[in-house]
């Protein structure tokens, strides 16, 4: 037995109950890994903040305000696709589903002159009953949850062009608008909303017993039948709250624009993906994870927000988006694969 | 027999590797003559694999030692898979890497250029080469059956064929087996055994890593003993008997699990009737609390389907009761809240969290108990209770808190264990329990049942390993056709017997071979 090995076994002894056990310390590649993208970030945002091209614009605080408030559409969607992620499956109807719930608010407030409140309980419960359609299908069925996405996802698209007749919905009530407008001590409401979505999210993931099942599903979904987990039951729990999340975002969505424009929501979709998968690469590296998809969003949100405030024409933020996607996809799965072996 | 002056084929002097909070091999040497079979054993985490994985330029070793292979040589820290591959070491690893789907040629040549003609692929060329390999290993198999298909020692010898493939003549390598037979039954490993001695005698060096004492007493003519990273033992086989290589693996005399004794067992803990599933055609099987009932049955008589479809990890038709409680078919939740445990054979397969912690794994299966408000899970007491197992099964690990991958192979098997048993199960269902763990191991697991035996539970063994049905049962059932073949008390049976009901009639009319 090696001289570690000893001392790590005496300490377990002494402190058997110990919330902090010795544990490994983790090498400067490790913390590299770890909080690169953030510190990425950071430097990113102090750059923005200096050069002369942005300076004077980026760092003021309306610019900051408007920038996190339209990012909280993009972050609880995320907070929805995170969970089936973790579990293991592919979700392809984040935007989708976020835009069927700008129109079920859209037309219910404007044509049968629902309040703004219950318009979007219908619209987070068509969202939860979406998800639980996709979701039966992939785990009871056993189908591939990439396939059948997609598939819902052009389906949903479809029906919204056949019920919108390629038209927008405008002129919505003014207590929708108040909330994507108004602040509360100074922080705009849908960033509140977001802390919040993100903080129990991630309690759910990280805390609870069910996040721990449903990391167990992802990671040999095999070996969580057997010890025990109702395994289909769970995967389909994942995609009916991730489907009410993106209702959610949809409804922040409506709030923040006023007004719902048929789509069938892929770019949406795919800004989440890049947050998620950016998101693997960090905090956790190799796991899918809330903080780290939190980093994952802000990062794309600074460089596109610096981007467009120093006039970058328009191909630099897809190229961006795409390279960063790239860059991430590639990075989390060689650290997934460097923990598995 | 090899004649008097062999040249050394594989030298391997001063081998260190460090892991982070581990040293996995300190000062290893290995030296491998020409037409030898060499037999390297050690227990779970002695560092064999770790040594192995050096060779195949996998890990790199601390600076400092060197590898030689015939005439070439290099420092250890600088071996990659091409210098490896180069130097004609050969690899067939536990896990045999064959693709079921294609065909017997298809896999021997598979990640070569396949001989063509006019830009095609030249079947009949590449199954004639194919037949020429299979001729000489002795697999009375065609080349284009799939592989899927085969039998077992057959699948290990296509995986050598492979292995091999391009220089059958000319023997300047070395073949390297990882625990070739962990998955044979015992006809096919002697099969397998005499195979490997022609190689050996046409001048093929072999190093041959095993569990299985016996094959190693019989195959090899040296053997290394690593032992916690250092190597304890260089000795000639024909020294060594049984009693001494388990000792010099364990490090202490290994002492077997207190033989069963007449104990008067408790009511009737599980009561299966009629069950029919997978190969199963109504099996009944009663356990009393505290009784261990050995299942024994060749290879697809249905061991495993009986526990699983207990379990209601696989379909069944009849009825199942856990202490007079009745469990639904198909439903594994319901099954472990009344009490029930599966300890899969494939553990690190069906049982392991690869990426999770220690911790994790050990608590996987009854996490429902760490639960505090808000549906938290008690970290504390997860930590104590995964601390408490990693102590209680001697798991070799810096924290509980590394990945269980961090491990080695035989380690996470004992972690996995440790989850099932650490829960206090009333009914252990246990499938190959020791299968590719070493002799100290398969001791301490043997007392771990034993000792939920006597705490009341009711285990349930299938076993291939007869000496392990002897060690633990105190009643035994064999499968056959689907049915309870004959069952009988402990004291009422030996290895020959469990030979003659296992394999039936048909077995006993063979002609001795």
């Amino acid at each position: 037995m090696s001289v570690d090995e000893t001392t790590a076994r005496a300490a377990d002894k002494t402190h058997p109950t110990s919330a902090l056990p010795s544990r490994v310390r983790p090498s400067a590649s490790q913390v590299m890994q770890r909080y690169g993208l953030v510190v990425f970030l950071f430097a990113l945002s102090a750059f923005f903040s200096v050069w002369p091209e942005t300076s004077g614009t980026f760092l003021t605080s309306a610019n900051v305000r408007t920038m996190l408030a339209n990012q909280t559409v993009v972050t609880i969607a995320a907070m929805g696709a995170v969970i089936p992620f973790v579990a293991g499956q592919f979700d392809l109807t984040i935007g989708a589903v976020g835009v069927l719930a700008t129109f079920v608010v859209g037309a219910l407030t404007t044509k049968a002159e629902l309040a703004a409140g219950p318009a979007c309980l219908v619209a987070v419960l068509a969202g939860a009953l979406i998800g639980a359609g996709g979701g039966a299908v992939v785990a009871y069925l056993r189908a591939s949850s990439i396939v059948i996405t997609l598939g819902a996802a052009t389906l949903i698209g479809g029906l919204i062009l056949l019920y919108s007749k390629s038209s927008s919905i405008v002129g919505l009530p003014p207590s929708i608008i108040d909330f994507g407008s108004s602040n509360w001590l100074g922080i705009p409401r849908p960033l509140w909303l977001g802390a919040v979505v993100v903080a129990i999210v991630g309690f759910f993931l990280r805390a609870t017993v069910t996040g721990r099942r449903l990391l167990m599903i992802g990671e040999n979904p095999d070996a969580a039948a057997l010890v025990g987990i109702r395994t289909q039951r769970l995967v389909l729990v994942a995609f009916i709250v991730a489907g009410a999340l993106y209702a959610v975002a949809g409804c922040v969505s409506i709030s923040l624009t006023g007004s719902a424009s048929p789509s069938d929501g892929f770019g949406t979709t795919f800004q989440v993906l890049t947050a998620v998968f950016l998101g693997a690469t960090t905090i956790n590296p190799g796991r899918f994870n809330v903080l780290g998809t939190v980093v994952g969003v802000l990062f794309v949100a600074v460089s596109v927000n610096g981007l467009s405030l120093a006039g970058a024409s328009d191909w630099v933020q897809p190229v961006f988006t795409g390279a960063a996607v790239i860059l991430a996809v590639s990075v989390s799965t060689a650290l997934a694969r460097k923990r598995a072996s | 027999m090899s004649v008097a002056p062999t040249p050394t084929r594989l030298h391997v002097a001063d081998i260190s590797k460090t892991f982070p909070g581990t040293k996995a091999l300190s000062g290893a040497s290995l030296s491998v003559s020409a037409g030898e079979v060499h037999a390297l054993v050690g227990g779970n985490g002695s560092g064999k694999s770790t040594l192995i994985k050096i060779l195949a330029g996998v890990y790199a070793a601390d600076p400092g030692g060197t590898i030689s292979v015939g005439e070439r040589s290099v420092a250890a820290h600088e071996v990659t898979p091409q210098w490896s591959a180069d130097a004609h070491l050969a690899f067939v690893h536990q896990d045999l890497g064959l693709f079921d789907q294609l065909s017997v040629a298809e896999n021997l040549f598979v990640g070569l250029p396949y001989p063509r003609r006019l830009g095609v692929i030249n079947w009949r060329r590449l199954n004639a080469e194919a037949t020429g390999i299979l001729e000489r290993l002795g697999v009375a198999v065609s080349p284009d059956a799939p592989v899927g298909g085969l039998r077992a020692a057959d699948r290990t010898l296509v995986a050598i064929g492979r292995a091999l493939r391009d220089r059958e003549d000319v023997h300047d390598g070395v073949l390297v087996l990882d625990e070739p037979t962990a998955r044979l039954p015992a006809k096919e490993v002697d099969r397998l055994l005499e195979t490997l001695t022609r190689l050996a005698a046409e001048g093929q060096s072999i190093v041959y890593v095993s569990h299985r004492l016996d094959e190693i007493l019989t195959v090899s003519q040296h053997t290394t003993v690593l032992r916690d990273g250092n190597v304890v033992a260089r000795r000639a086989t024909d020294e060594l008997d049984i009693g001494e290589l388990s000792q010099l693996i364990a490090g202490d005399t290994v002492q077997s699990a207190a033989a069963p004794t007449d104990t008067l067992f408790g009511p009737p803990t599980l009561e299966a009737r009629d069950v029919w599933a997978g190969p199963l055609r109504g099996v009944d099987v009663t356990v009393a609390a505290g009784e261990v009932l050995g299942v024994a049955g060749l290879v697809g008589a249905g061991a495993s389907s009986l526990l699983r479809a207990i379990y209601g990890a696989q379909p069944r038709r009849g009825t199942v009761r856990l202490r007079g409680q009745e469990l639904r078919a198909g439903n594994v939740a319901a099954a472990v809240r009344a009490g029930a445990a599966l300890v899969p054979d494939d553990r690190l397969r069906h049982g392991a969290f690869a990426t999770l912690s220690v911790r994790e794994n050990v608590s996987a299966s009854y996490l429902a108990r760490f639960r505090t408000r808000w549906a938290m899970v008690d970290r504390r007491a997860e930590q104590a209770a995964s601390a408490r197992a990693v102590d209680t099964f001697g798991v070799r690990c810096p924290s509980p808190r590394v990945p269980l991958a961090s491990l080695s192979g035989g380690n996470q098997q004992k972690v996995v264990m440790a989850r099932w048993l650490t829960g206090e199960p009333q009914l252990l269902l246990l499938d190959e329990p020791t299968q590719g763990v070493d002799v100290g191991a398969r001791a301490e697991i043997h007392r771990q049942i034993r000792a939920a035996a006597r705490r009341g539970c009711a285990v349930l063994v299938a076993s291939s390993d007869a000496d392990e049905l002897l060690d633990l049962s105190d009643r035994m059932i064999v499968l056959r056709g689907g049915r309870v073949a004959t069952s009988a008390h402990r004291h009422e049976v030996d290895r020959h017997w469990i030979a003659q009901q296992v394999f039936g009639h048909d077995y006993l009319e063979e002609p001795p071979t």
